[in-house]
């Protein structure tokens, strides 16, 4: 009886183990990486939150329902940058600054630092474009890499482009 | 001897009048009087000053967004644009930056009073010869709420409107 109940019991739970399992496996990991649309793609929204991944040639930002393809032989420019924003924004920040005894410049002083990514890049008609991606720290760079791999061109090689540059840069 | 003083003050005032207006003609560099039906944007230029490339890139978007926004032109035209090479009644407007200081928003946020960016750029447009119609000097800052990147739309805001009262063939809209 115990036997039968212990086989039992065993039974269930490597199929909650398979159960759990099997979905992960099934849904692949998205590719590329998470990213804010801050300016520049056309058809996209300032400020939009979606997934950055380059693939068959395209640079891809997808958001939401809607995905915009850029293609990378197109892209001129690939600069990263660094930057940071506060942990505590948006509405909730907004009426965090409306805490009493200076509680919302308190928590000002809490930031977290994130990569910026600038592309500009050439429409149909030639006409330039520029984008700006923010995402989390240290993932910037990465991309950069494998933009350049696919053709992408840049103004400042990977080892050196620490931190922003400048037009003056560009110059040989 | 009074009236030696009287004469000498209105001389003055005449001569500081006469050189505000003077100093005034030489920014409008010619009577922007030519209404046109399109404007190509380009690229901004900081070739002097260190300029972070989000910033040069969320300016010249913001400033092509705001113009569009604006209206008054039918097309808009980018850098580059080979549609734009046929257009005549058109005006190019160069931007470039003349000062750049970064601020902080954390002290914006903290302080109130300190880490304003500011960025100062120098609008020049040209007919499609190449010729100077219309020059000035614009300014956009961010100095209370928001990141360091606000500057750029208070900059395209100014420079859109610059643009849209001096050269938008259709300036009610």
């Amino acid at each position: 009886m115990v036997k039968c109940t212990i086989r039992r019991a065993l039974i269930f739970l490597a199929g909650l183990l398979a159960a759990a399992a099997l979905p992960s496996a099934a849904q692949q990991p998205p590719t590329g990486t998470k990213a804010v649309q801050v300016t520049g793609l056309t058809g996209v929204k300032p400020n939009a939150k979606g997934n950055l991944a380059s693939a068959n040639g395209n640079l891809e930002f997808e958001h939401e329902k809607a995905k915009v393809t850029v293609p990378i032989h197109s892209v001129e420019d690939v600069i990263t940058g660094a930057d940071s924003q506060r942990v505590f924004r948006g509405t909730m920040g907004t009426l965090t600054m409306l805490a009493p005894y200076g509680g919302g410049r308190f928590l000002s002083l809490f930031r977290s630092k994130l990569d910026i990514l600038t592309i500009q890049y050439r429409d149909t008609d030639g006409g330039l474009h520029g984008a700006i991606f923010t995402m989390a720290l240290g993932k910037a760079e990465p991309f950069k890499k494998e933009l350049l791999a696919q053709g992408a061109r840049t103004s400042v090689p990977v080892q050196d482009d620490s931190g922003s540059s400048n037009t003056q840069e560009k110059k040989p | 001897m009074k009236r030696i003083f009287y004469a000498a003050v209105a001389s003055s005032f005449l001569l500081s009048v006469h050189a505000g207006a003077a100093r005034a003609q030489a920014q409008a560099a010619a009577s922007p009087a030519k209404k046109v039906s399109a404007i190509q944007v380009l690229m901004i230029q900081s070739d002097e000053i260190k300029l972070p490339a989000e910033f040069q890139i969320s300016l010249y978007e913001n400033l092509i967004q705001q113009l569009e926004k604006k209206g008054g032109f039918q097309h808009v035209y980018r850098e580059g644009d080979h549609n734009a090479d046929s257009v005549t009644d058109m005006v190019v407007l160069h931007s470039t930056v003349r000062g750049f200081k970064k601020g902080s928003e954390m002290a914006r946020n903290v302080t109130t009073v300190a880490g304003k960016t500011s960025i100062d750029i120098h609008c020049q447009f040209t007919d499609k010869d190449g010729k100077s119609v219309l020059e000035s000097d614009v300014n956009g800052k961010v100095r209370f709420l928001g990141g360091n990147l606000r500057a750029t739309l208070d900059f395209a805001k100014k420079g859109a409107k610059l643009a849209h009262d001096n050269f938008a063939a259709n300036p009610a809209s």
